[in-house]
């Protein structure tokens, strides 16, 4: 049989010891941090996890942030685009009005009057800002698009302005002024035109209703693709706050402690290392002196 | 033939005088019970020659105690000595990267990890509202907490670089003070050999020495007979008969000051010293190197899409970020030069360019091995993590086999009280009735010397 000496017996005593106290540190470690994953090393490729789950997760953020800058845009551009369109009745009533052919001079300037005044109520519509931007003003957005009262030229340029969705998706946010509102502004001005001349009703009837109805055609087409871009962000909006709860709860199940699994190995460890500080203490105290009498 | 009237009183000397020692090594035994290093002595007893004193009748003459041994498997010191160079070596390990895995503070929300995140999403901000001067600020404020992330980093892996060398210093002279200890031992060993003693005490702290000298290195050692041993440290002679020789270490290569001194390369497994070569020569510099590769990767690619770009000052052609690797990465960009914009005619609201920038967060790198720059340091952090986890399992197997083949070297060499203590009983014993047939002898001689011819007294 191989000898057993005290130097041994306090080796293994100490060492078994000090094994289950830092099982024992590394449990309540979990348990009060909450973190079953606090260095690398923990679980090296649990950490490569967590580090790809938190990236996705601040992206995720990052486009929901998007998602609702661009909803907000998408719905300030639809505001103006509306009531844009609700003058443009007011026009073509007008319009109808002037093709007549029984009115007097003076009530043909009186409609030019007002028609000059929707005119600058739809310039004043397309001057709409949002945070600071004029949204129809393409790229230049310190720039306002048409000047109320003054000339109807175009003064942004027609530059899409695209927006990041998701990874790898974009879209783009805006209307320009040209597509939308110059060619309205251009048809009321024929139309003024043509009631000044006041001998030409047929064109207000023909040409000039021609030319309101296709401006007011693009501008519905324009609100369209508005509303189906405003769609698009909701959904993707939805669709990034599930991908957010996924996310998190991967996260969590990666980098979170158990807490009743650490509880329970708590309390097993705690029982563990007093018992072994019990038989260590009963094992070591005694020699053979202490029952020795002389 | 007839025998000596006091050969029963030699008899009983020589047994007082053998228990007397036993008692003593007994006692010698005890009082070095926690004595590290100290090799449990034994009494060998032996009969004296007989004394004859008739054909066929040879006559015991009592014991003699002839030699104190010392309790040892040298073996088992062999193993054990290697075991405890891995030990030391993955400790080492174990040291340094957990200061590393402390440097890289992962998974946190003050990690590179996160900074990098609000750097793309910063650039995403600026996409959102280009003319904004606030969001502007705010990009240069998370790319500046990137790039600090990024140098603190480097800096301090260079500290902790420093820091081994600096240990492999320490240690050498360590090895250094041991060769000299070792000499003057082999001298003293040597020349009580010649005159004919067992030191046992200079043995066993010449194995100390060696079992200590272990956790630094591969140790060897060769027996020259005359008491001496030849010492080697790493393939290199430490100490040999004629004297001790002084090691020194360049690049990873160890070399002693002999008249021609011997080099040899030093494992990575050869203890402290070994495991901080490596840790100094290969683990940290291949970390340094995959930071830099990211750093240098971040600041190529953003830089590549930032000329094309126009600052709110209608300029373009100007990088954002400055430097080329982790210690030298910095923001050049201001925020009124961020170059959000695609051409100087569509400013402020063009972001086609800060948008460009924001995508590079997925885009794979050729210099990354087609990783992201996110994915990259995620990677760089799990090899910091695998590596430091196989550390500290190196370490705890090593500690293991450590412990239990030093239970097997003590299971032979220690003391035990119990033995020490039936042993005492045992001599004691032995000593109380040596004494007895002493005085059972003089009792006898008394009857002979002082009653003899004294009938009818």
């Amino acid at each position: 049989m191989d000898r057993v000496t005290n130097s041994m017996a306090s080796r293994s005593v100490l060492a078994d010891i000090e094994n289950v106290y830092a099982q024992l540190t590394a449990t309540q470690n979990e348990l009060s941090s909450g973190k079953q994953l606090t260095k690398p090393s923990d679980n090296p490729y649990g950490t490569s996890r967590a580090l790809a789950y938190r990236a996705d997760l601040a992206a995720n953020k990052q486009y929901q942030s998007n998602a609702s800058e661009m909803g907000a845009w998408l719905s300030t551009t639809d505001t103006a685009l509306s009531s844009i369109n609700s003058d443009l009745g007011r026009v073509r009533d007008l319009i109808l009005q002037g093709a007549n052919g029984t009115l007097s001079p003076t009530e043909l300037a009186s409609i030019s009057t007002e028609l000059g005044q929707l005119a600058d109520s739809i310039k004043s519509d397309a001057n709409t800002q949002y945070a600071g931007s004029y949204v129809f003003s393409g790229s230049l957005t310190g720039t306002q698009p048409f000047a109320v009262g003054g000339a109807d030229t175009y003064a942004g340029d027609s530059t899409a302005i695209s927006r990041q969705l998701g990874q790898g998706v974009t879209m783009q946010v805006n209307v320009t002024g040209d597509t939308v509102v110059s060619p309205i502004l251009a048809a009321i001005r024929q139309a003024q035109a043509d009631l000044a001349a006041g001998g030409t009703p047929g064109n207000l009837g023909t040409v000039d209703l021609n030319a309101i109805d296709a401006a007011q055609a693009t501008l519905v087409g324009q609100q369209a693709i508005v509303g189906a871009r405003t769609n698009r962000v909701t959904l993707a909006t939805s669709r990034l706050q599930q991908l957010e709860q996924a996310q998190s709860q991967q996260l969590s199940n990666t980098e979170d402690a158990d807490i009743a699994q650490a509880m329970i190995d708590f309390s097993q460890q705690s029982a563990v290392y007093q018992a072994a500080l019990r038989a260590g203490a009963t094992l070591i105290q005694p020699t053979l002196m202490d029952y020795l009498h002389s | 033939m007839s025998i000596s009237t006091f050969t029963g009183l030699e008899t009983a000397l020589r047994g007082l005088m053998a228990q007397q020692q036993a008692l003593d090594v007994t006692g010698q035994n005890i009082t070095n019970a926690s004595t590290p290093g100290y090799t449990r002595q034994r009494v060998t007893l032996a009969t004296t020659p007989g004394l004859q004193i008739g054909p066929g009748l040879l006559l015991g003459t009592g014991v003699t105690v002839t030699g104190y041994q010392r309790m040892r498997d040298s073996f088992l010191d062999t193993q054990l000595r290697a075991q405890t160079m891995l030990q030391g070596s993955a400790q080492a390990a174990q040291d340094g990267l957990g200061q590393i895995e402390g440097v890289i503070n992962e998974p946190s929300d003050s990690g590179l990890n996160s900074l990098l995140s609000q750097y793309w999403s910063a650039w995403q901000n600026v996409a959102n509202s280009p003319q904004d001067m606030a969001t502007r600020q705010a990009l240069v404020e998370a790319a500046t907490s990137l790039a600090d992330g990024f140098n603190s980093v480097a800096s301090q892996l260079s500290t902790i670089q420093a820091q081994t060398g600096q240990n492999v210093t320490l240690t050498l002279q360590q090895v250094n003070s041991s060769a000299q200890t070792l000499q003057s031992l082999n001298t003293a060993i040597a020349n009580a050999t010649a005159a004919g003693n067992t030191p046992n005490d200079l043995l066993d702290q010449r194995d100390l020495v060696l079992d200590d000298l272990a956790k630094l290195g591969n140790v060897s050692s060769v027996d020259n007979g005359n008491g001496t041993i030849t010492v080697t440290f790493d393939g290199v002679t430490l100490a040999d008969p004629t004297g001790a020789y002084t090691l020194s270490e360049s690049g990873g290569t160890i070399s002693n000051n002999m008249a021609t001194p011997q080099t040899a390369a030093v494992s990575a497994n050869a203890g402290t010293l070994g495991g901080l070569i490596a840790l100094r020569d290969t683990t940290i510099p291949g970390y340094q190197t995959s930071l830099d590769g990211i750093a240098g990767a971040l600041i190529a690619e953003t830089n590549a899409v930032s000329v094309n770009g126009f600052g709110l000052d209608s300029v373009n052609n100007r990088p954002f970020f400055g430097g080329t690797d982790a210690a030298t990465i910095s923001v050049l960009a201001t925020p009124t030069t961020i170059a959000a914009s695609a051409s100087a005619a569509t400013l402020p609201g063009d972001n086609t360019n800060a948008l460009a920038i924001a995508q590079l967060q997925n885009a794979g790198v050729a210099s990354l091995a087609g990783a992201t720059v996110d994915g990259a340091y995620a990677q760089l952090v799990t090899t910091i993590g695998s590596d430091s986890q196989a550390a500290q399992r190196r370490t705890s197997n090593a500690g293991v086999l450590v412990d239990s083949l030093s239970n097997r070297r003590d299971a032979i060499s220690s003391v035990s009280l119990d033995e020490e203590m039936t042993n005492l009983v045992k001599y004691q014993r032995g000593y109380q009735a040596a004494a007895r047939a002493l005085s059972a002898m003089d009792d006898a001689l008394n009857l002979l010397i002082n009653r003899t011819g004294r009938v009818g007294l």
